[in-house]
């Protein structure tokens, strides 16, 4: 086990910001944190590297309890954990070079290799030919393209993402996502994501727990967990589908497995029902895809056709006019 | 005139220079010790900060001639001596180290939080922050801080004749003001302000290099 939180409780003088969160995270895991900003999610990543201290509970990483950490220790267990921001948070009068090395000067290591390890990260982040370029002419995705490389300089076993492409444009973000995708899978890197976007969750966690006014209200594998949505999630995702006044609209989720498995046809042919598509789209989960179709029945074929999508093992849910 | 008018430059140099220097140095470290204990600081101390800030304020309140004066034993204890140029540089340092302190303090206060934050993250201890981190994000501003302290000095340097101290300003007063040579009172006063047109242009031109 990585990081095991239980009980964590932390408050801001006399308001209580995390109340009662326990989680834990395996090695490997791309482990999501999301929630409305204010929900306590960067402060919940904070008090794993202790940058943010904790009144209850505890926050055990790698074996080790960091509220009682010495100062020394909690710079070791730092080194251990990486971490990147939404603001990228680099030195800006700095070159891409001298912000990459710096965490390996602070560390002392010897200089020919602290140079081997910066010249390899500009080349994971594909910034080898901007590497003597002053880090405020770069792009949005070139800066936190540094930061991701400052953040692996020590070879952590862990990284923390504070909203890493919150700042970001969609194209960017995905790019900046892929890259994190391929930290987490080739170098074994476990990911903690903080953030409020689902596309964030959507393309690289396993695991993700949800979090609103500092409690956890969700949690679970990624897929699981929008399969079946429950209100909390279905707030955060919020999509942009009207609901038609008149029948009944329902919402079935396709499963990676069955996306190509020619449900609502089916279903029409075998109930003689005449159903109308309102919408739906197809997303890719990590490495698989999932989708859902909205649909328009007849209030007076709603009994069966939830009854066959019951025993079809089908998820889905009916939509409210609200 | 042209030989007093060199001399009294060469002392007002030397005044300002070391003055400067002394008062960048002592500001230095008080700016940094309440950076480091200030409330938003990265080793909070209510008791360190609040003696380091009422003392700032404190010696900012005394209108300089008076503190001149009032520190003359300490002057004469430090310099050896209570007149002259070399003594005068008491007296100023003193005047200008609690504002250099407060200045570079508002600078070193503008070093984004995050930045200091991504140092902790990897590990930085609290030197290397501030030396590694907050004073290297913020030298061009402290440049400039230092470039308007040295303009400051050398108008209270005008003042340091009433220890014998002489230079430019001192000059000014003394022929220019009090005896009716009013030529030598422009003179003065002309380079005077070419000495702050060149201080404030370099502080500018080293800002521009290294921002």
């Amino acid at each position: 086990m990585m990081i095991e939180i239980s009980g964590l409780g932390k408050y801001y003088g006399t308001q209580k910001v995390l109340s009662d969160i326990s989680l834990n995270v395996e090695k490997g895991d791309v482990f999501g944190i999301v929630g409305h900003s204010g929900a306590g999610k960067s402060t919940l990543l904070r008090c794993m590297n202790g940058l943010e201290n904790y009144q209850e509970g505890s926050v055990v990483v790698k074996g080790k309890e960091v509220g009682g950490l010495n100062d020394g220790d909690m710079k070791l267990l730092r080194r251990d954990m990486g971490m990147i921001f939404q603001n990228f948070n680099l030195m800006n009068r700095k070159n891409v070079f001298d912000n990459i090395i710096f965490p390996l000067q602070i560390w002392n290591v010897p200089k020919a290799e602290a140079i081997r390890r910066t010249e390899e990260l500009l080349d994971l982040v594909g910034l080898t030919e901007k590497k003597f370029n002053k880090v405020r002419d770069l792009s949005g995705g070139q800066k936190q393209r540094v930061g991701i490389a400052r953040a692996l300089a020590l070879n952590p076993e862990i990284l923390l993402c504070d909203e890493a492409t919150s700042a970001l444009d969609p194209k960017t973000t995905i790019s900046i996502l892929e890259l994190l995708m391929d930290i987490n899978k080739k170098l074994n890197v476990t990911i903690i994501a903080v953030t409020h976007q689902m596309e964030v969750v959507k393309m690289i966690c396993n695991k993700v727990v949800i979090l609103d006014k500092g409690k956890i209200v969700a949690s679970g594998a990624t897929e699981e967990l929008f399969l079946s949505p429950g209100p909390q999630l279905r707030r955060l995702v919020a999509d942009d589908y009207a609901v038609i006044p008149s029948g009944t609209s329902i919402r079935v989720i396709f499963p990676h497995n069955i996306t190509n498995k020619s449900i609502i046809t089916r279903m029409a042919r075998e109930l003689d029902v005449d159903v109308s598509i309102i919408g739906g789209r197809i997303e890719k989960y990590r490495d698989s895809y999932m989708g859902f179709l909205i649909i328009n029945v007849s209030s007076a074929d709603k009994g069966r056709i939830e009854r066959w999508l019951v025993e079809h093992d089908i998820h889905w849910e009916e939509l409210n006019n609200d | 005139m042209i030989e007093e008018l060199i001399a009294a430059l060469w002392e007002t140099l030397y005044m300002v220079f070391a003055s400067t220097l002394f008062s960048g140095i002592i500001g230095s470290v008080l700016a940094i010790l309440m950076i480091v204990t200030g409330p938003s600081g990265l080793k909070p101390n209510k008791a360190v900060y609040a003696v380091l800030d009422v003392t700032v304020n404190l010696l900012r309140s005394f209108p300089f001639i008076i503190l001149l004066i009032a520190i003359i034993p300490l002057t004469r204890l430090i310099a050896g001596t209570s007149i002259g140029s070399t003594a005068s540089i008491v007296p100023l340092t003193i005047a200008a180290a609690p504002f250099v302190a407060r200045i570079m303090e508002g600078s070193l206060l503008e070093v984004d939080k995050g930045v200091v934050e991504a140092a902790r993250s990897f590990g930085a201890s609290t030197t290397q922050i501030i030396f590694g981190v907050m004073i290297k994000e913020a030298l061009p501003a402290l440049v400039l801080d230092w470039a308007v302290a040295a303009i400051n000095l050398l108008g209270y340097s005008a003042m340091a004749g009433v220890v014998g101290g002489g230079g430019l300003g001192d000059l000014a007063i003394k022929y220019g003001y009090n005896r009716f040579q009013t030529d030598v009172m422009v003179y003065s006063v002309a380079v005077l302000i070419i000495i702050v047109q060149i201080i404030q242009y370099a502080g500018n031109a080293v800002y521009n290099k290294i921002k």
